[in-house]
């Protein structure tokens, strides 16, 4: 039996963004519609709309590097969103079977990598404020990400030494430090060094030019730099 | 007198709600008498974090010292938040 085309209407709510949006995805590319021979209108498949949503990592890296429009099941505008999404998160990997050694982990780095946006770029959001926030169990990975500051920019708050992204992200990971001056704060990424280097979890984060390589059993710090600049913060958890 | 943390959720993550947490409990933490210990429970609790527990259990070590005792408990997220606040206070906490 035939699959039953949805129209760009039923689309844009299944995946949250805007009709004109969906349009524009068309044109680009980015997503591309049906169009039933000699028609105009725009039809989709629910199974490539599943796949689109599924490229969490795509999709969040298009977010921070383009400021593309995010579906909202992954938009988190403030952290109230963002906690009740991830008491979401826990209760899925409860559910699913995560080792109760592993579970509270996962949640509590991809927990302080999201707080982390928000208790650095309250009241400083360049343009979108929020984060995106995506899960897939099945693929056991966290993507988180935001169009804030960058980790540079607000860790120069409490170092104006700092000159690049490389040297600031090596900072956060590793000096008990806060870029909420004067508080004596932001130990999160610490926290999830540790984390990561003990438990079967391993990490990518960029924040502007910086990419970090972090995963178990090696304590080191993998910091390099990349050919482009993102907004903001990725970061992709594995477990 | 004992706290149990679960009453507070049992994803402990934000500072936010760390604080809320805090100021919450103040009317509890009023009852406690001069000499008597402050326990905390994190049975129940699943995922525990450093911004929270920044926000409620540093206060209660400095005001408290060595009454405020945590119970034991196997949570990883407990135990490796606990050590890092430990680092960053230059204070132990202590424990049952």
């Amino acid at each position: 039996m035939e699959e039953k085309l949805l129209n760009i209407r039923q689309a844009s709510e299944i995946l949250g963004v805007s009709v004109d949006t969906l349009r524009r995805w068309d044109k680009s590319g980015k997503l591309l519609a049906i169009r039933k021979e000699g028609g105009v209108h725009r039809y989709y498949h629910q199974k490539d709309l599943e796949i689109f949503a599924s490229d969490l990592v795509k999709l969040a890296h298009d977010w921070t590097a383009e400021g593309s429009e995010i579906p909202s099941t992954f938009y988190c505008a403030d952290s109230s969103i963002f906690q009740a999404r991830l008491s979401t998160l826990q209760a899925v990997l409860v559910k699913a079977g995560i080792a109760d050694q592993l579970l509270p982990l996962v949640v509590a780095v991809a927990g302080e990598i999201g707080n982390n946006s928000f208790d650095h770029n309250l009241g400083n959001w360049p343009d979108t404020p929020g984060i995106f926030f995506g899960y897939d169990v099945t693929k056991r990975q966290v993507v988180l990400a935001d169009r804030g500051l960058g980790i540079l920019v607000t860790l120069r708050r409490v170092r104006p030494e700092l000159k690049n992204h490389v040297d600031a992200l090596r900072v956060a990971f590793t000096e008990i430090v806060s870029g909420r001056a004067p508080e004596e704060r932001g130990n999160g990424l610490k926290f999830v060094r540790q984390v990561v280097a003990e438990n079967p979890i391993s990490l990518f984060f960029r924040t502007g030019d910086a990419e970090l390589r972090l995963e178990k059993d090696n304590p080191e710090l993998f910091i390099t730099r990349s050919a482009t600049d993102i907004r903001g913060c990725f970061a992709l958890i594995n477990f | 007198m004992r706290i149990e943390l679960k009453k507070f959720g049992t994803t402990l993550i934000s500072r936010q709600a760390g604080k809320e947490a805090l100021a919450a409990f103040q009317s509890t933490l009023a009852k406690l008498q001069p000499d008597e210990k402050l326990e905390a429970d994190f049975t129940g609790v699943i995922t525990f974090s450093p911004s929270w527990g920044d926000e409620f259990l540093t206060p209660l070590l400095q005001q408290f010292g060595d009454r405020f005792v945590l119970l034991p408990t196997d949570n990883p997220s407990v135990t490796i938040t606990v050590e890092l606040l430990e680092k960053t206070q230059h204070k132990k906490f202590t424990r049952a």
